[in-house]
């Protein structure tokens, strides 16, 4: 009923068979990889890192490869934390609005810290960051939690337990910090590339209230330190 | 012949290899390669060819020629091919007259999966055995890297196919768990004719695909075409050499054509990978999807155009950047009793 998937490989190559129902992860075939955009690593020689690398490599020469998304290029403005925000920022599939508010917001801060250099004296000239994918990144950094905390519940009672996080999940959290923050907490008129870029700056100094909400977390995970030994994972 | 007189409870369950009866015996098929074989030598003669060297896909010609068929379904037409391929490879029977099993590990049930798991266990503690007399001899271990990423293992279809006999998917990964902690080991190369059986060699590179060469027009400037589609947007594009980087779609210059920014970049993609932003001109026809279907079908186009005027190596760098694959994603479709692809109707509790 529904088209094969890219693998036309043959049916016997791959026991894999597309599903009668096409469903979004599985329109590829599980040995698939994903692309390597940028030019930088196909540049190198062959004296390379580590054995893995070659490893890695060899299989990529052999291994089909899943198509780039369209919002992955080889271009220096594409980031992939950046088009991760943008996401998060977009509404009901409005993606021009979400990354014109992005680039608004990165031009906000760069004003923002041009007008600063300008007005600082000689011998603070330097320590003024003015590039603002830096600043991003640093602010996503800053606001990223290092411990949370689940829900358990064990002989009827739900308890909060300080649990580690994965890389993944500390800046979907950050990041989801500074989106709710700029929506709520700000008075309705400002725009939101504004409000952004105030957080971002503040984060960027460790300040600001998503600092402050990732301090109330420590804390709290700090004071339920007793039922750490409930984690069975 | 044997008939079956008695059946026991092993039998009875569906088996691929011992479905019912005999159907195929032994001295059957027999007969049937010798009629294949005279029936091969004889459509030779009529064919006017040599019968010593005619091959599987002379006889296909020949018989459609022979007796063509209109019919839609190619498995409905006529066909002549060898009986291993016609009849399916069966089992024969497991028992002898007295009804005694000739396996010893019968009544399990899948005997042949069983017996080579045993057999691939007894490879593992020989190697094992032969290592820890290299230990204790103080000799160095070999340590020669199998190529695994050109050799994949058997599916699981090839090996019931090899075993005649059914597999669950549980036996089929615990059969591969055991392979591979086989081939870990480092002296594992004293079983390698053992494993090869259960390897195959997968092509080690992937570029099947033919480049064509380029094309020159009437000023000697070469140029060269590719397609494209991505969701319901079909593309063409023409990539002209000796250029300075203008791109025209559907007549119109790009700007126009896209005025997002992360369409233009997606146009841009290909060339920048490859560091030839100015030195081509483009001119793209475009139909269907949406504005970024149509972004993606038309970079998709220009990677396969751009094919033919760059290295292999850099065409391999393309392929791994993700710039020639088809993009298979499409709008999911909505189900009987949800809402949507994936919503369902709001939950009433009364």
């Amino acid at each position: 009923m529904a088209a094969p998937s890219a693998a036309g490989l043959g049916w016997r190559l791959r026991a894999w068979l597309p599903r009668i129902m096409p469903v979004r992860w599985n329109r590829y075939n599980p040995s698939y990889l994903e692309p390597e955009v940028k030019k930088e690593s196909y540049q190198k020689p062959l004296e390379e890192l580590t054995e893995e690398e070659r490893e890695q490599r060899e299989l990529k020469a052999v291994r089909p490869i899943k198509a780039a998304p369209p919002t992955l290029s080889s271009s220096v403005f594409s980031d992939p934390m950046i088009s991760k925000f943008t996401n998060m920022m977009m509404k009901s599939g409005n993606k021009v609005l979400a990354r014109s508010l992005m680039s608004q917001t990165l031009e906000a801060i760069k004003r923002k810290q041009l007008e600063k250099y300008h007005k600082a004296p000689e011998n603070e000239k330097e320590t003024i960051e003015c590039n603002p994918y830096v600043i991003f990144h640093q602010a996503l950094k800053n606001c990223q939690p290092i411990i949370g905390l689940t829900n358990i519940t064990k002989g009827g009672k739900t308890y909060q337990v300080p649990v580690p996080l994965t890389d993944n999940r500390k800046r979907f959290l950050a990041m989801k910090w500074l989106i709710t923050e700029c929506r709520e907490n700000k008075h309705r008129r400002t725009m939101m590339p504004e409000k952004l870029s105030q957080e971002l700056l503040l984060a960027f100094n460790n300040e600001g209230p998503v600092i402050k909400k990732k301090h109330v977390l420590h804390k709290m995970a700090e004071a339920n330190r007793a039922y750490a030994h409930f984690r069975w994972w | 012949t044997l008939r079956l007189i008695c059946t026991t409870t092993a039998v009875q369950r569906k088996n691929v290899g011992a479905s019912g009866p005999e159907k195929y015996t032994e001295a059957f098929i027999k007969k049937q390669i010798e009629e294949f074989n005279l029936g091969k030598r004889h459509l030779a003669n009529m064919m006017g060819e040599d019968p010593e060297t005619f091959t599987q896909e002379d006889i296909d010609r020949a018989i459609a020629y022979l007796f063509p068929s209109g019919l839609f379904d190619k498995q409905a037409r006529p066909m002549m091919k060898h009986p291993t391929e016609v009849f399916p490879a069966q089992r024969k029977i497991q028992w002898g007259e007295d009804g005694r099993p000739f396996h010893f590990l019968f009544y399990t049930g899948k005997q042949s999966y069983y017996s080579l798991m045993h057999e691939t266990y007894e490879k593992f503690l020989n190697v094992q055995k032969h290592q820890d007399q290299l230990i204790a001899q103080d000799l160095p271990l070999q340590k020669e890297k199998r190529n695994l990423a050109g050799s994949r293992w058997l599916t699981k279809i090839e090996l019931e196919e090899m075993l005649l006999e059914k597999l669950s998917d549980d036996d089929y990964s615990r059969f591969i768990q055991l392979l591979q902690k086989l081939v870990a080991l480092p002296c594992a190369d004293i079983e390698e004719n053992y494993i090869q059986k259960f390897s195959k060699e997968v092509p080690v590179q992937l570029q099947k695909v033919v480049i064509e060469p380029l094309q020159y027009d009437e000023q000697g400037v070469a140029f060269s075409t590719g397609e494209g589609k991505r969701k319901s947007a079909r593309a063409t594009a023409v990539v002209y050499d000796n250029g300075t980087g203008k791109i025209t779609v559907n007549g119109t210059d790009i700007l126009h054509y896209f005025p997002v920014l992360q369409d233009r970049e997606q146009l841009l993609f290909p060339f920048q990978f490859l560091g030839r932003i100015g030195k081509h001109d483009m001119v793209c026809t475009v139909s269907g999807g949406g504005r970024s279907a149509q972004a993606g079908a038309i970079r998709l186009a220009s990677a396969k155009a751009l094919r033919s005027f760059v290295t292999e190596k850099e065409v391999e760098f393309m392929r791994q950047a993700g710039l020639l694959t088809v993009d298979p994603r499409v709008k999911e479709r909505k189900k009987p009793g949800q809402e949507g692809p994936r919503r369902k109707f709001t939950w009433k509790k009364r």
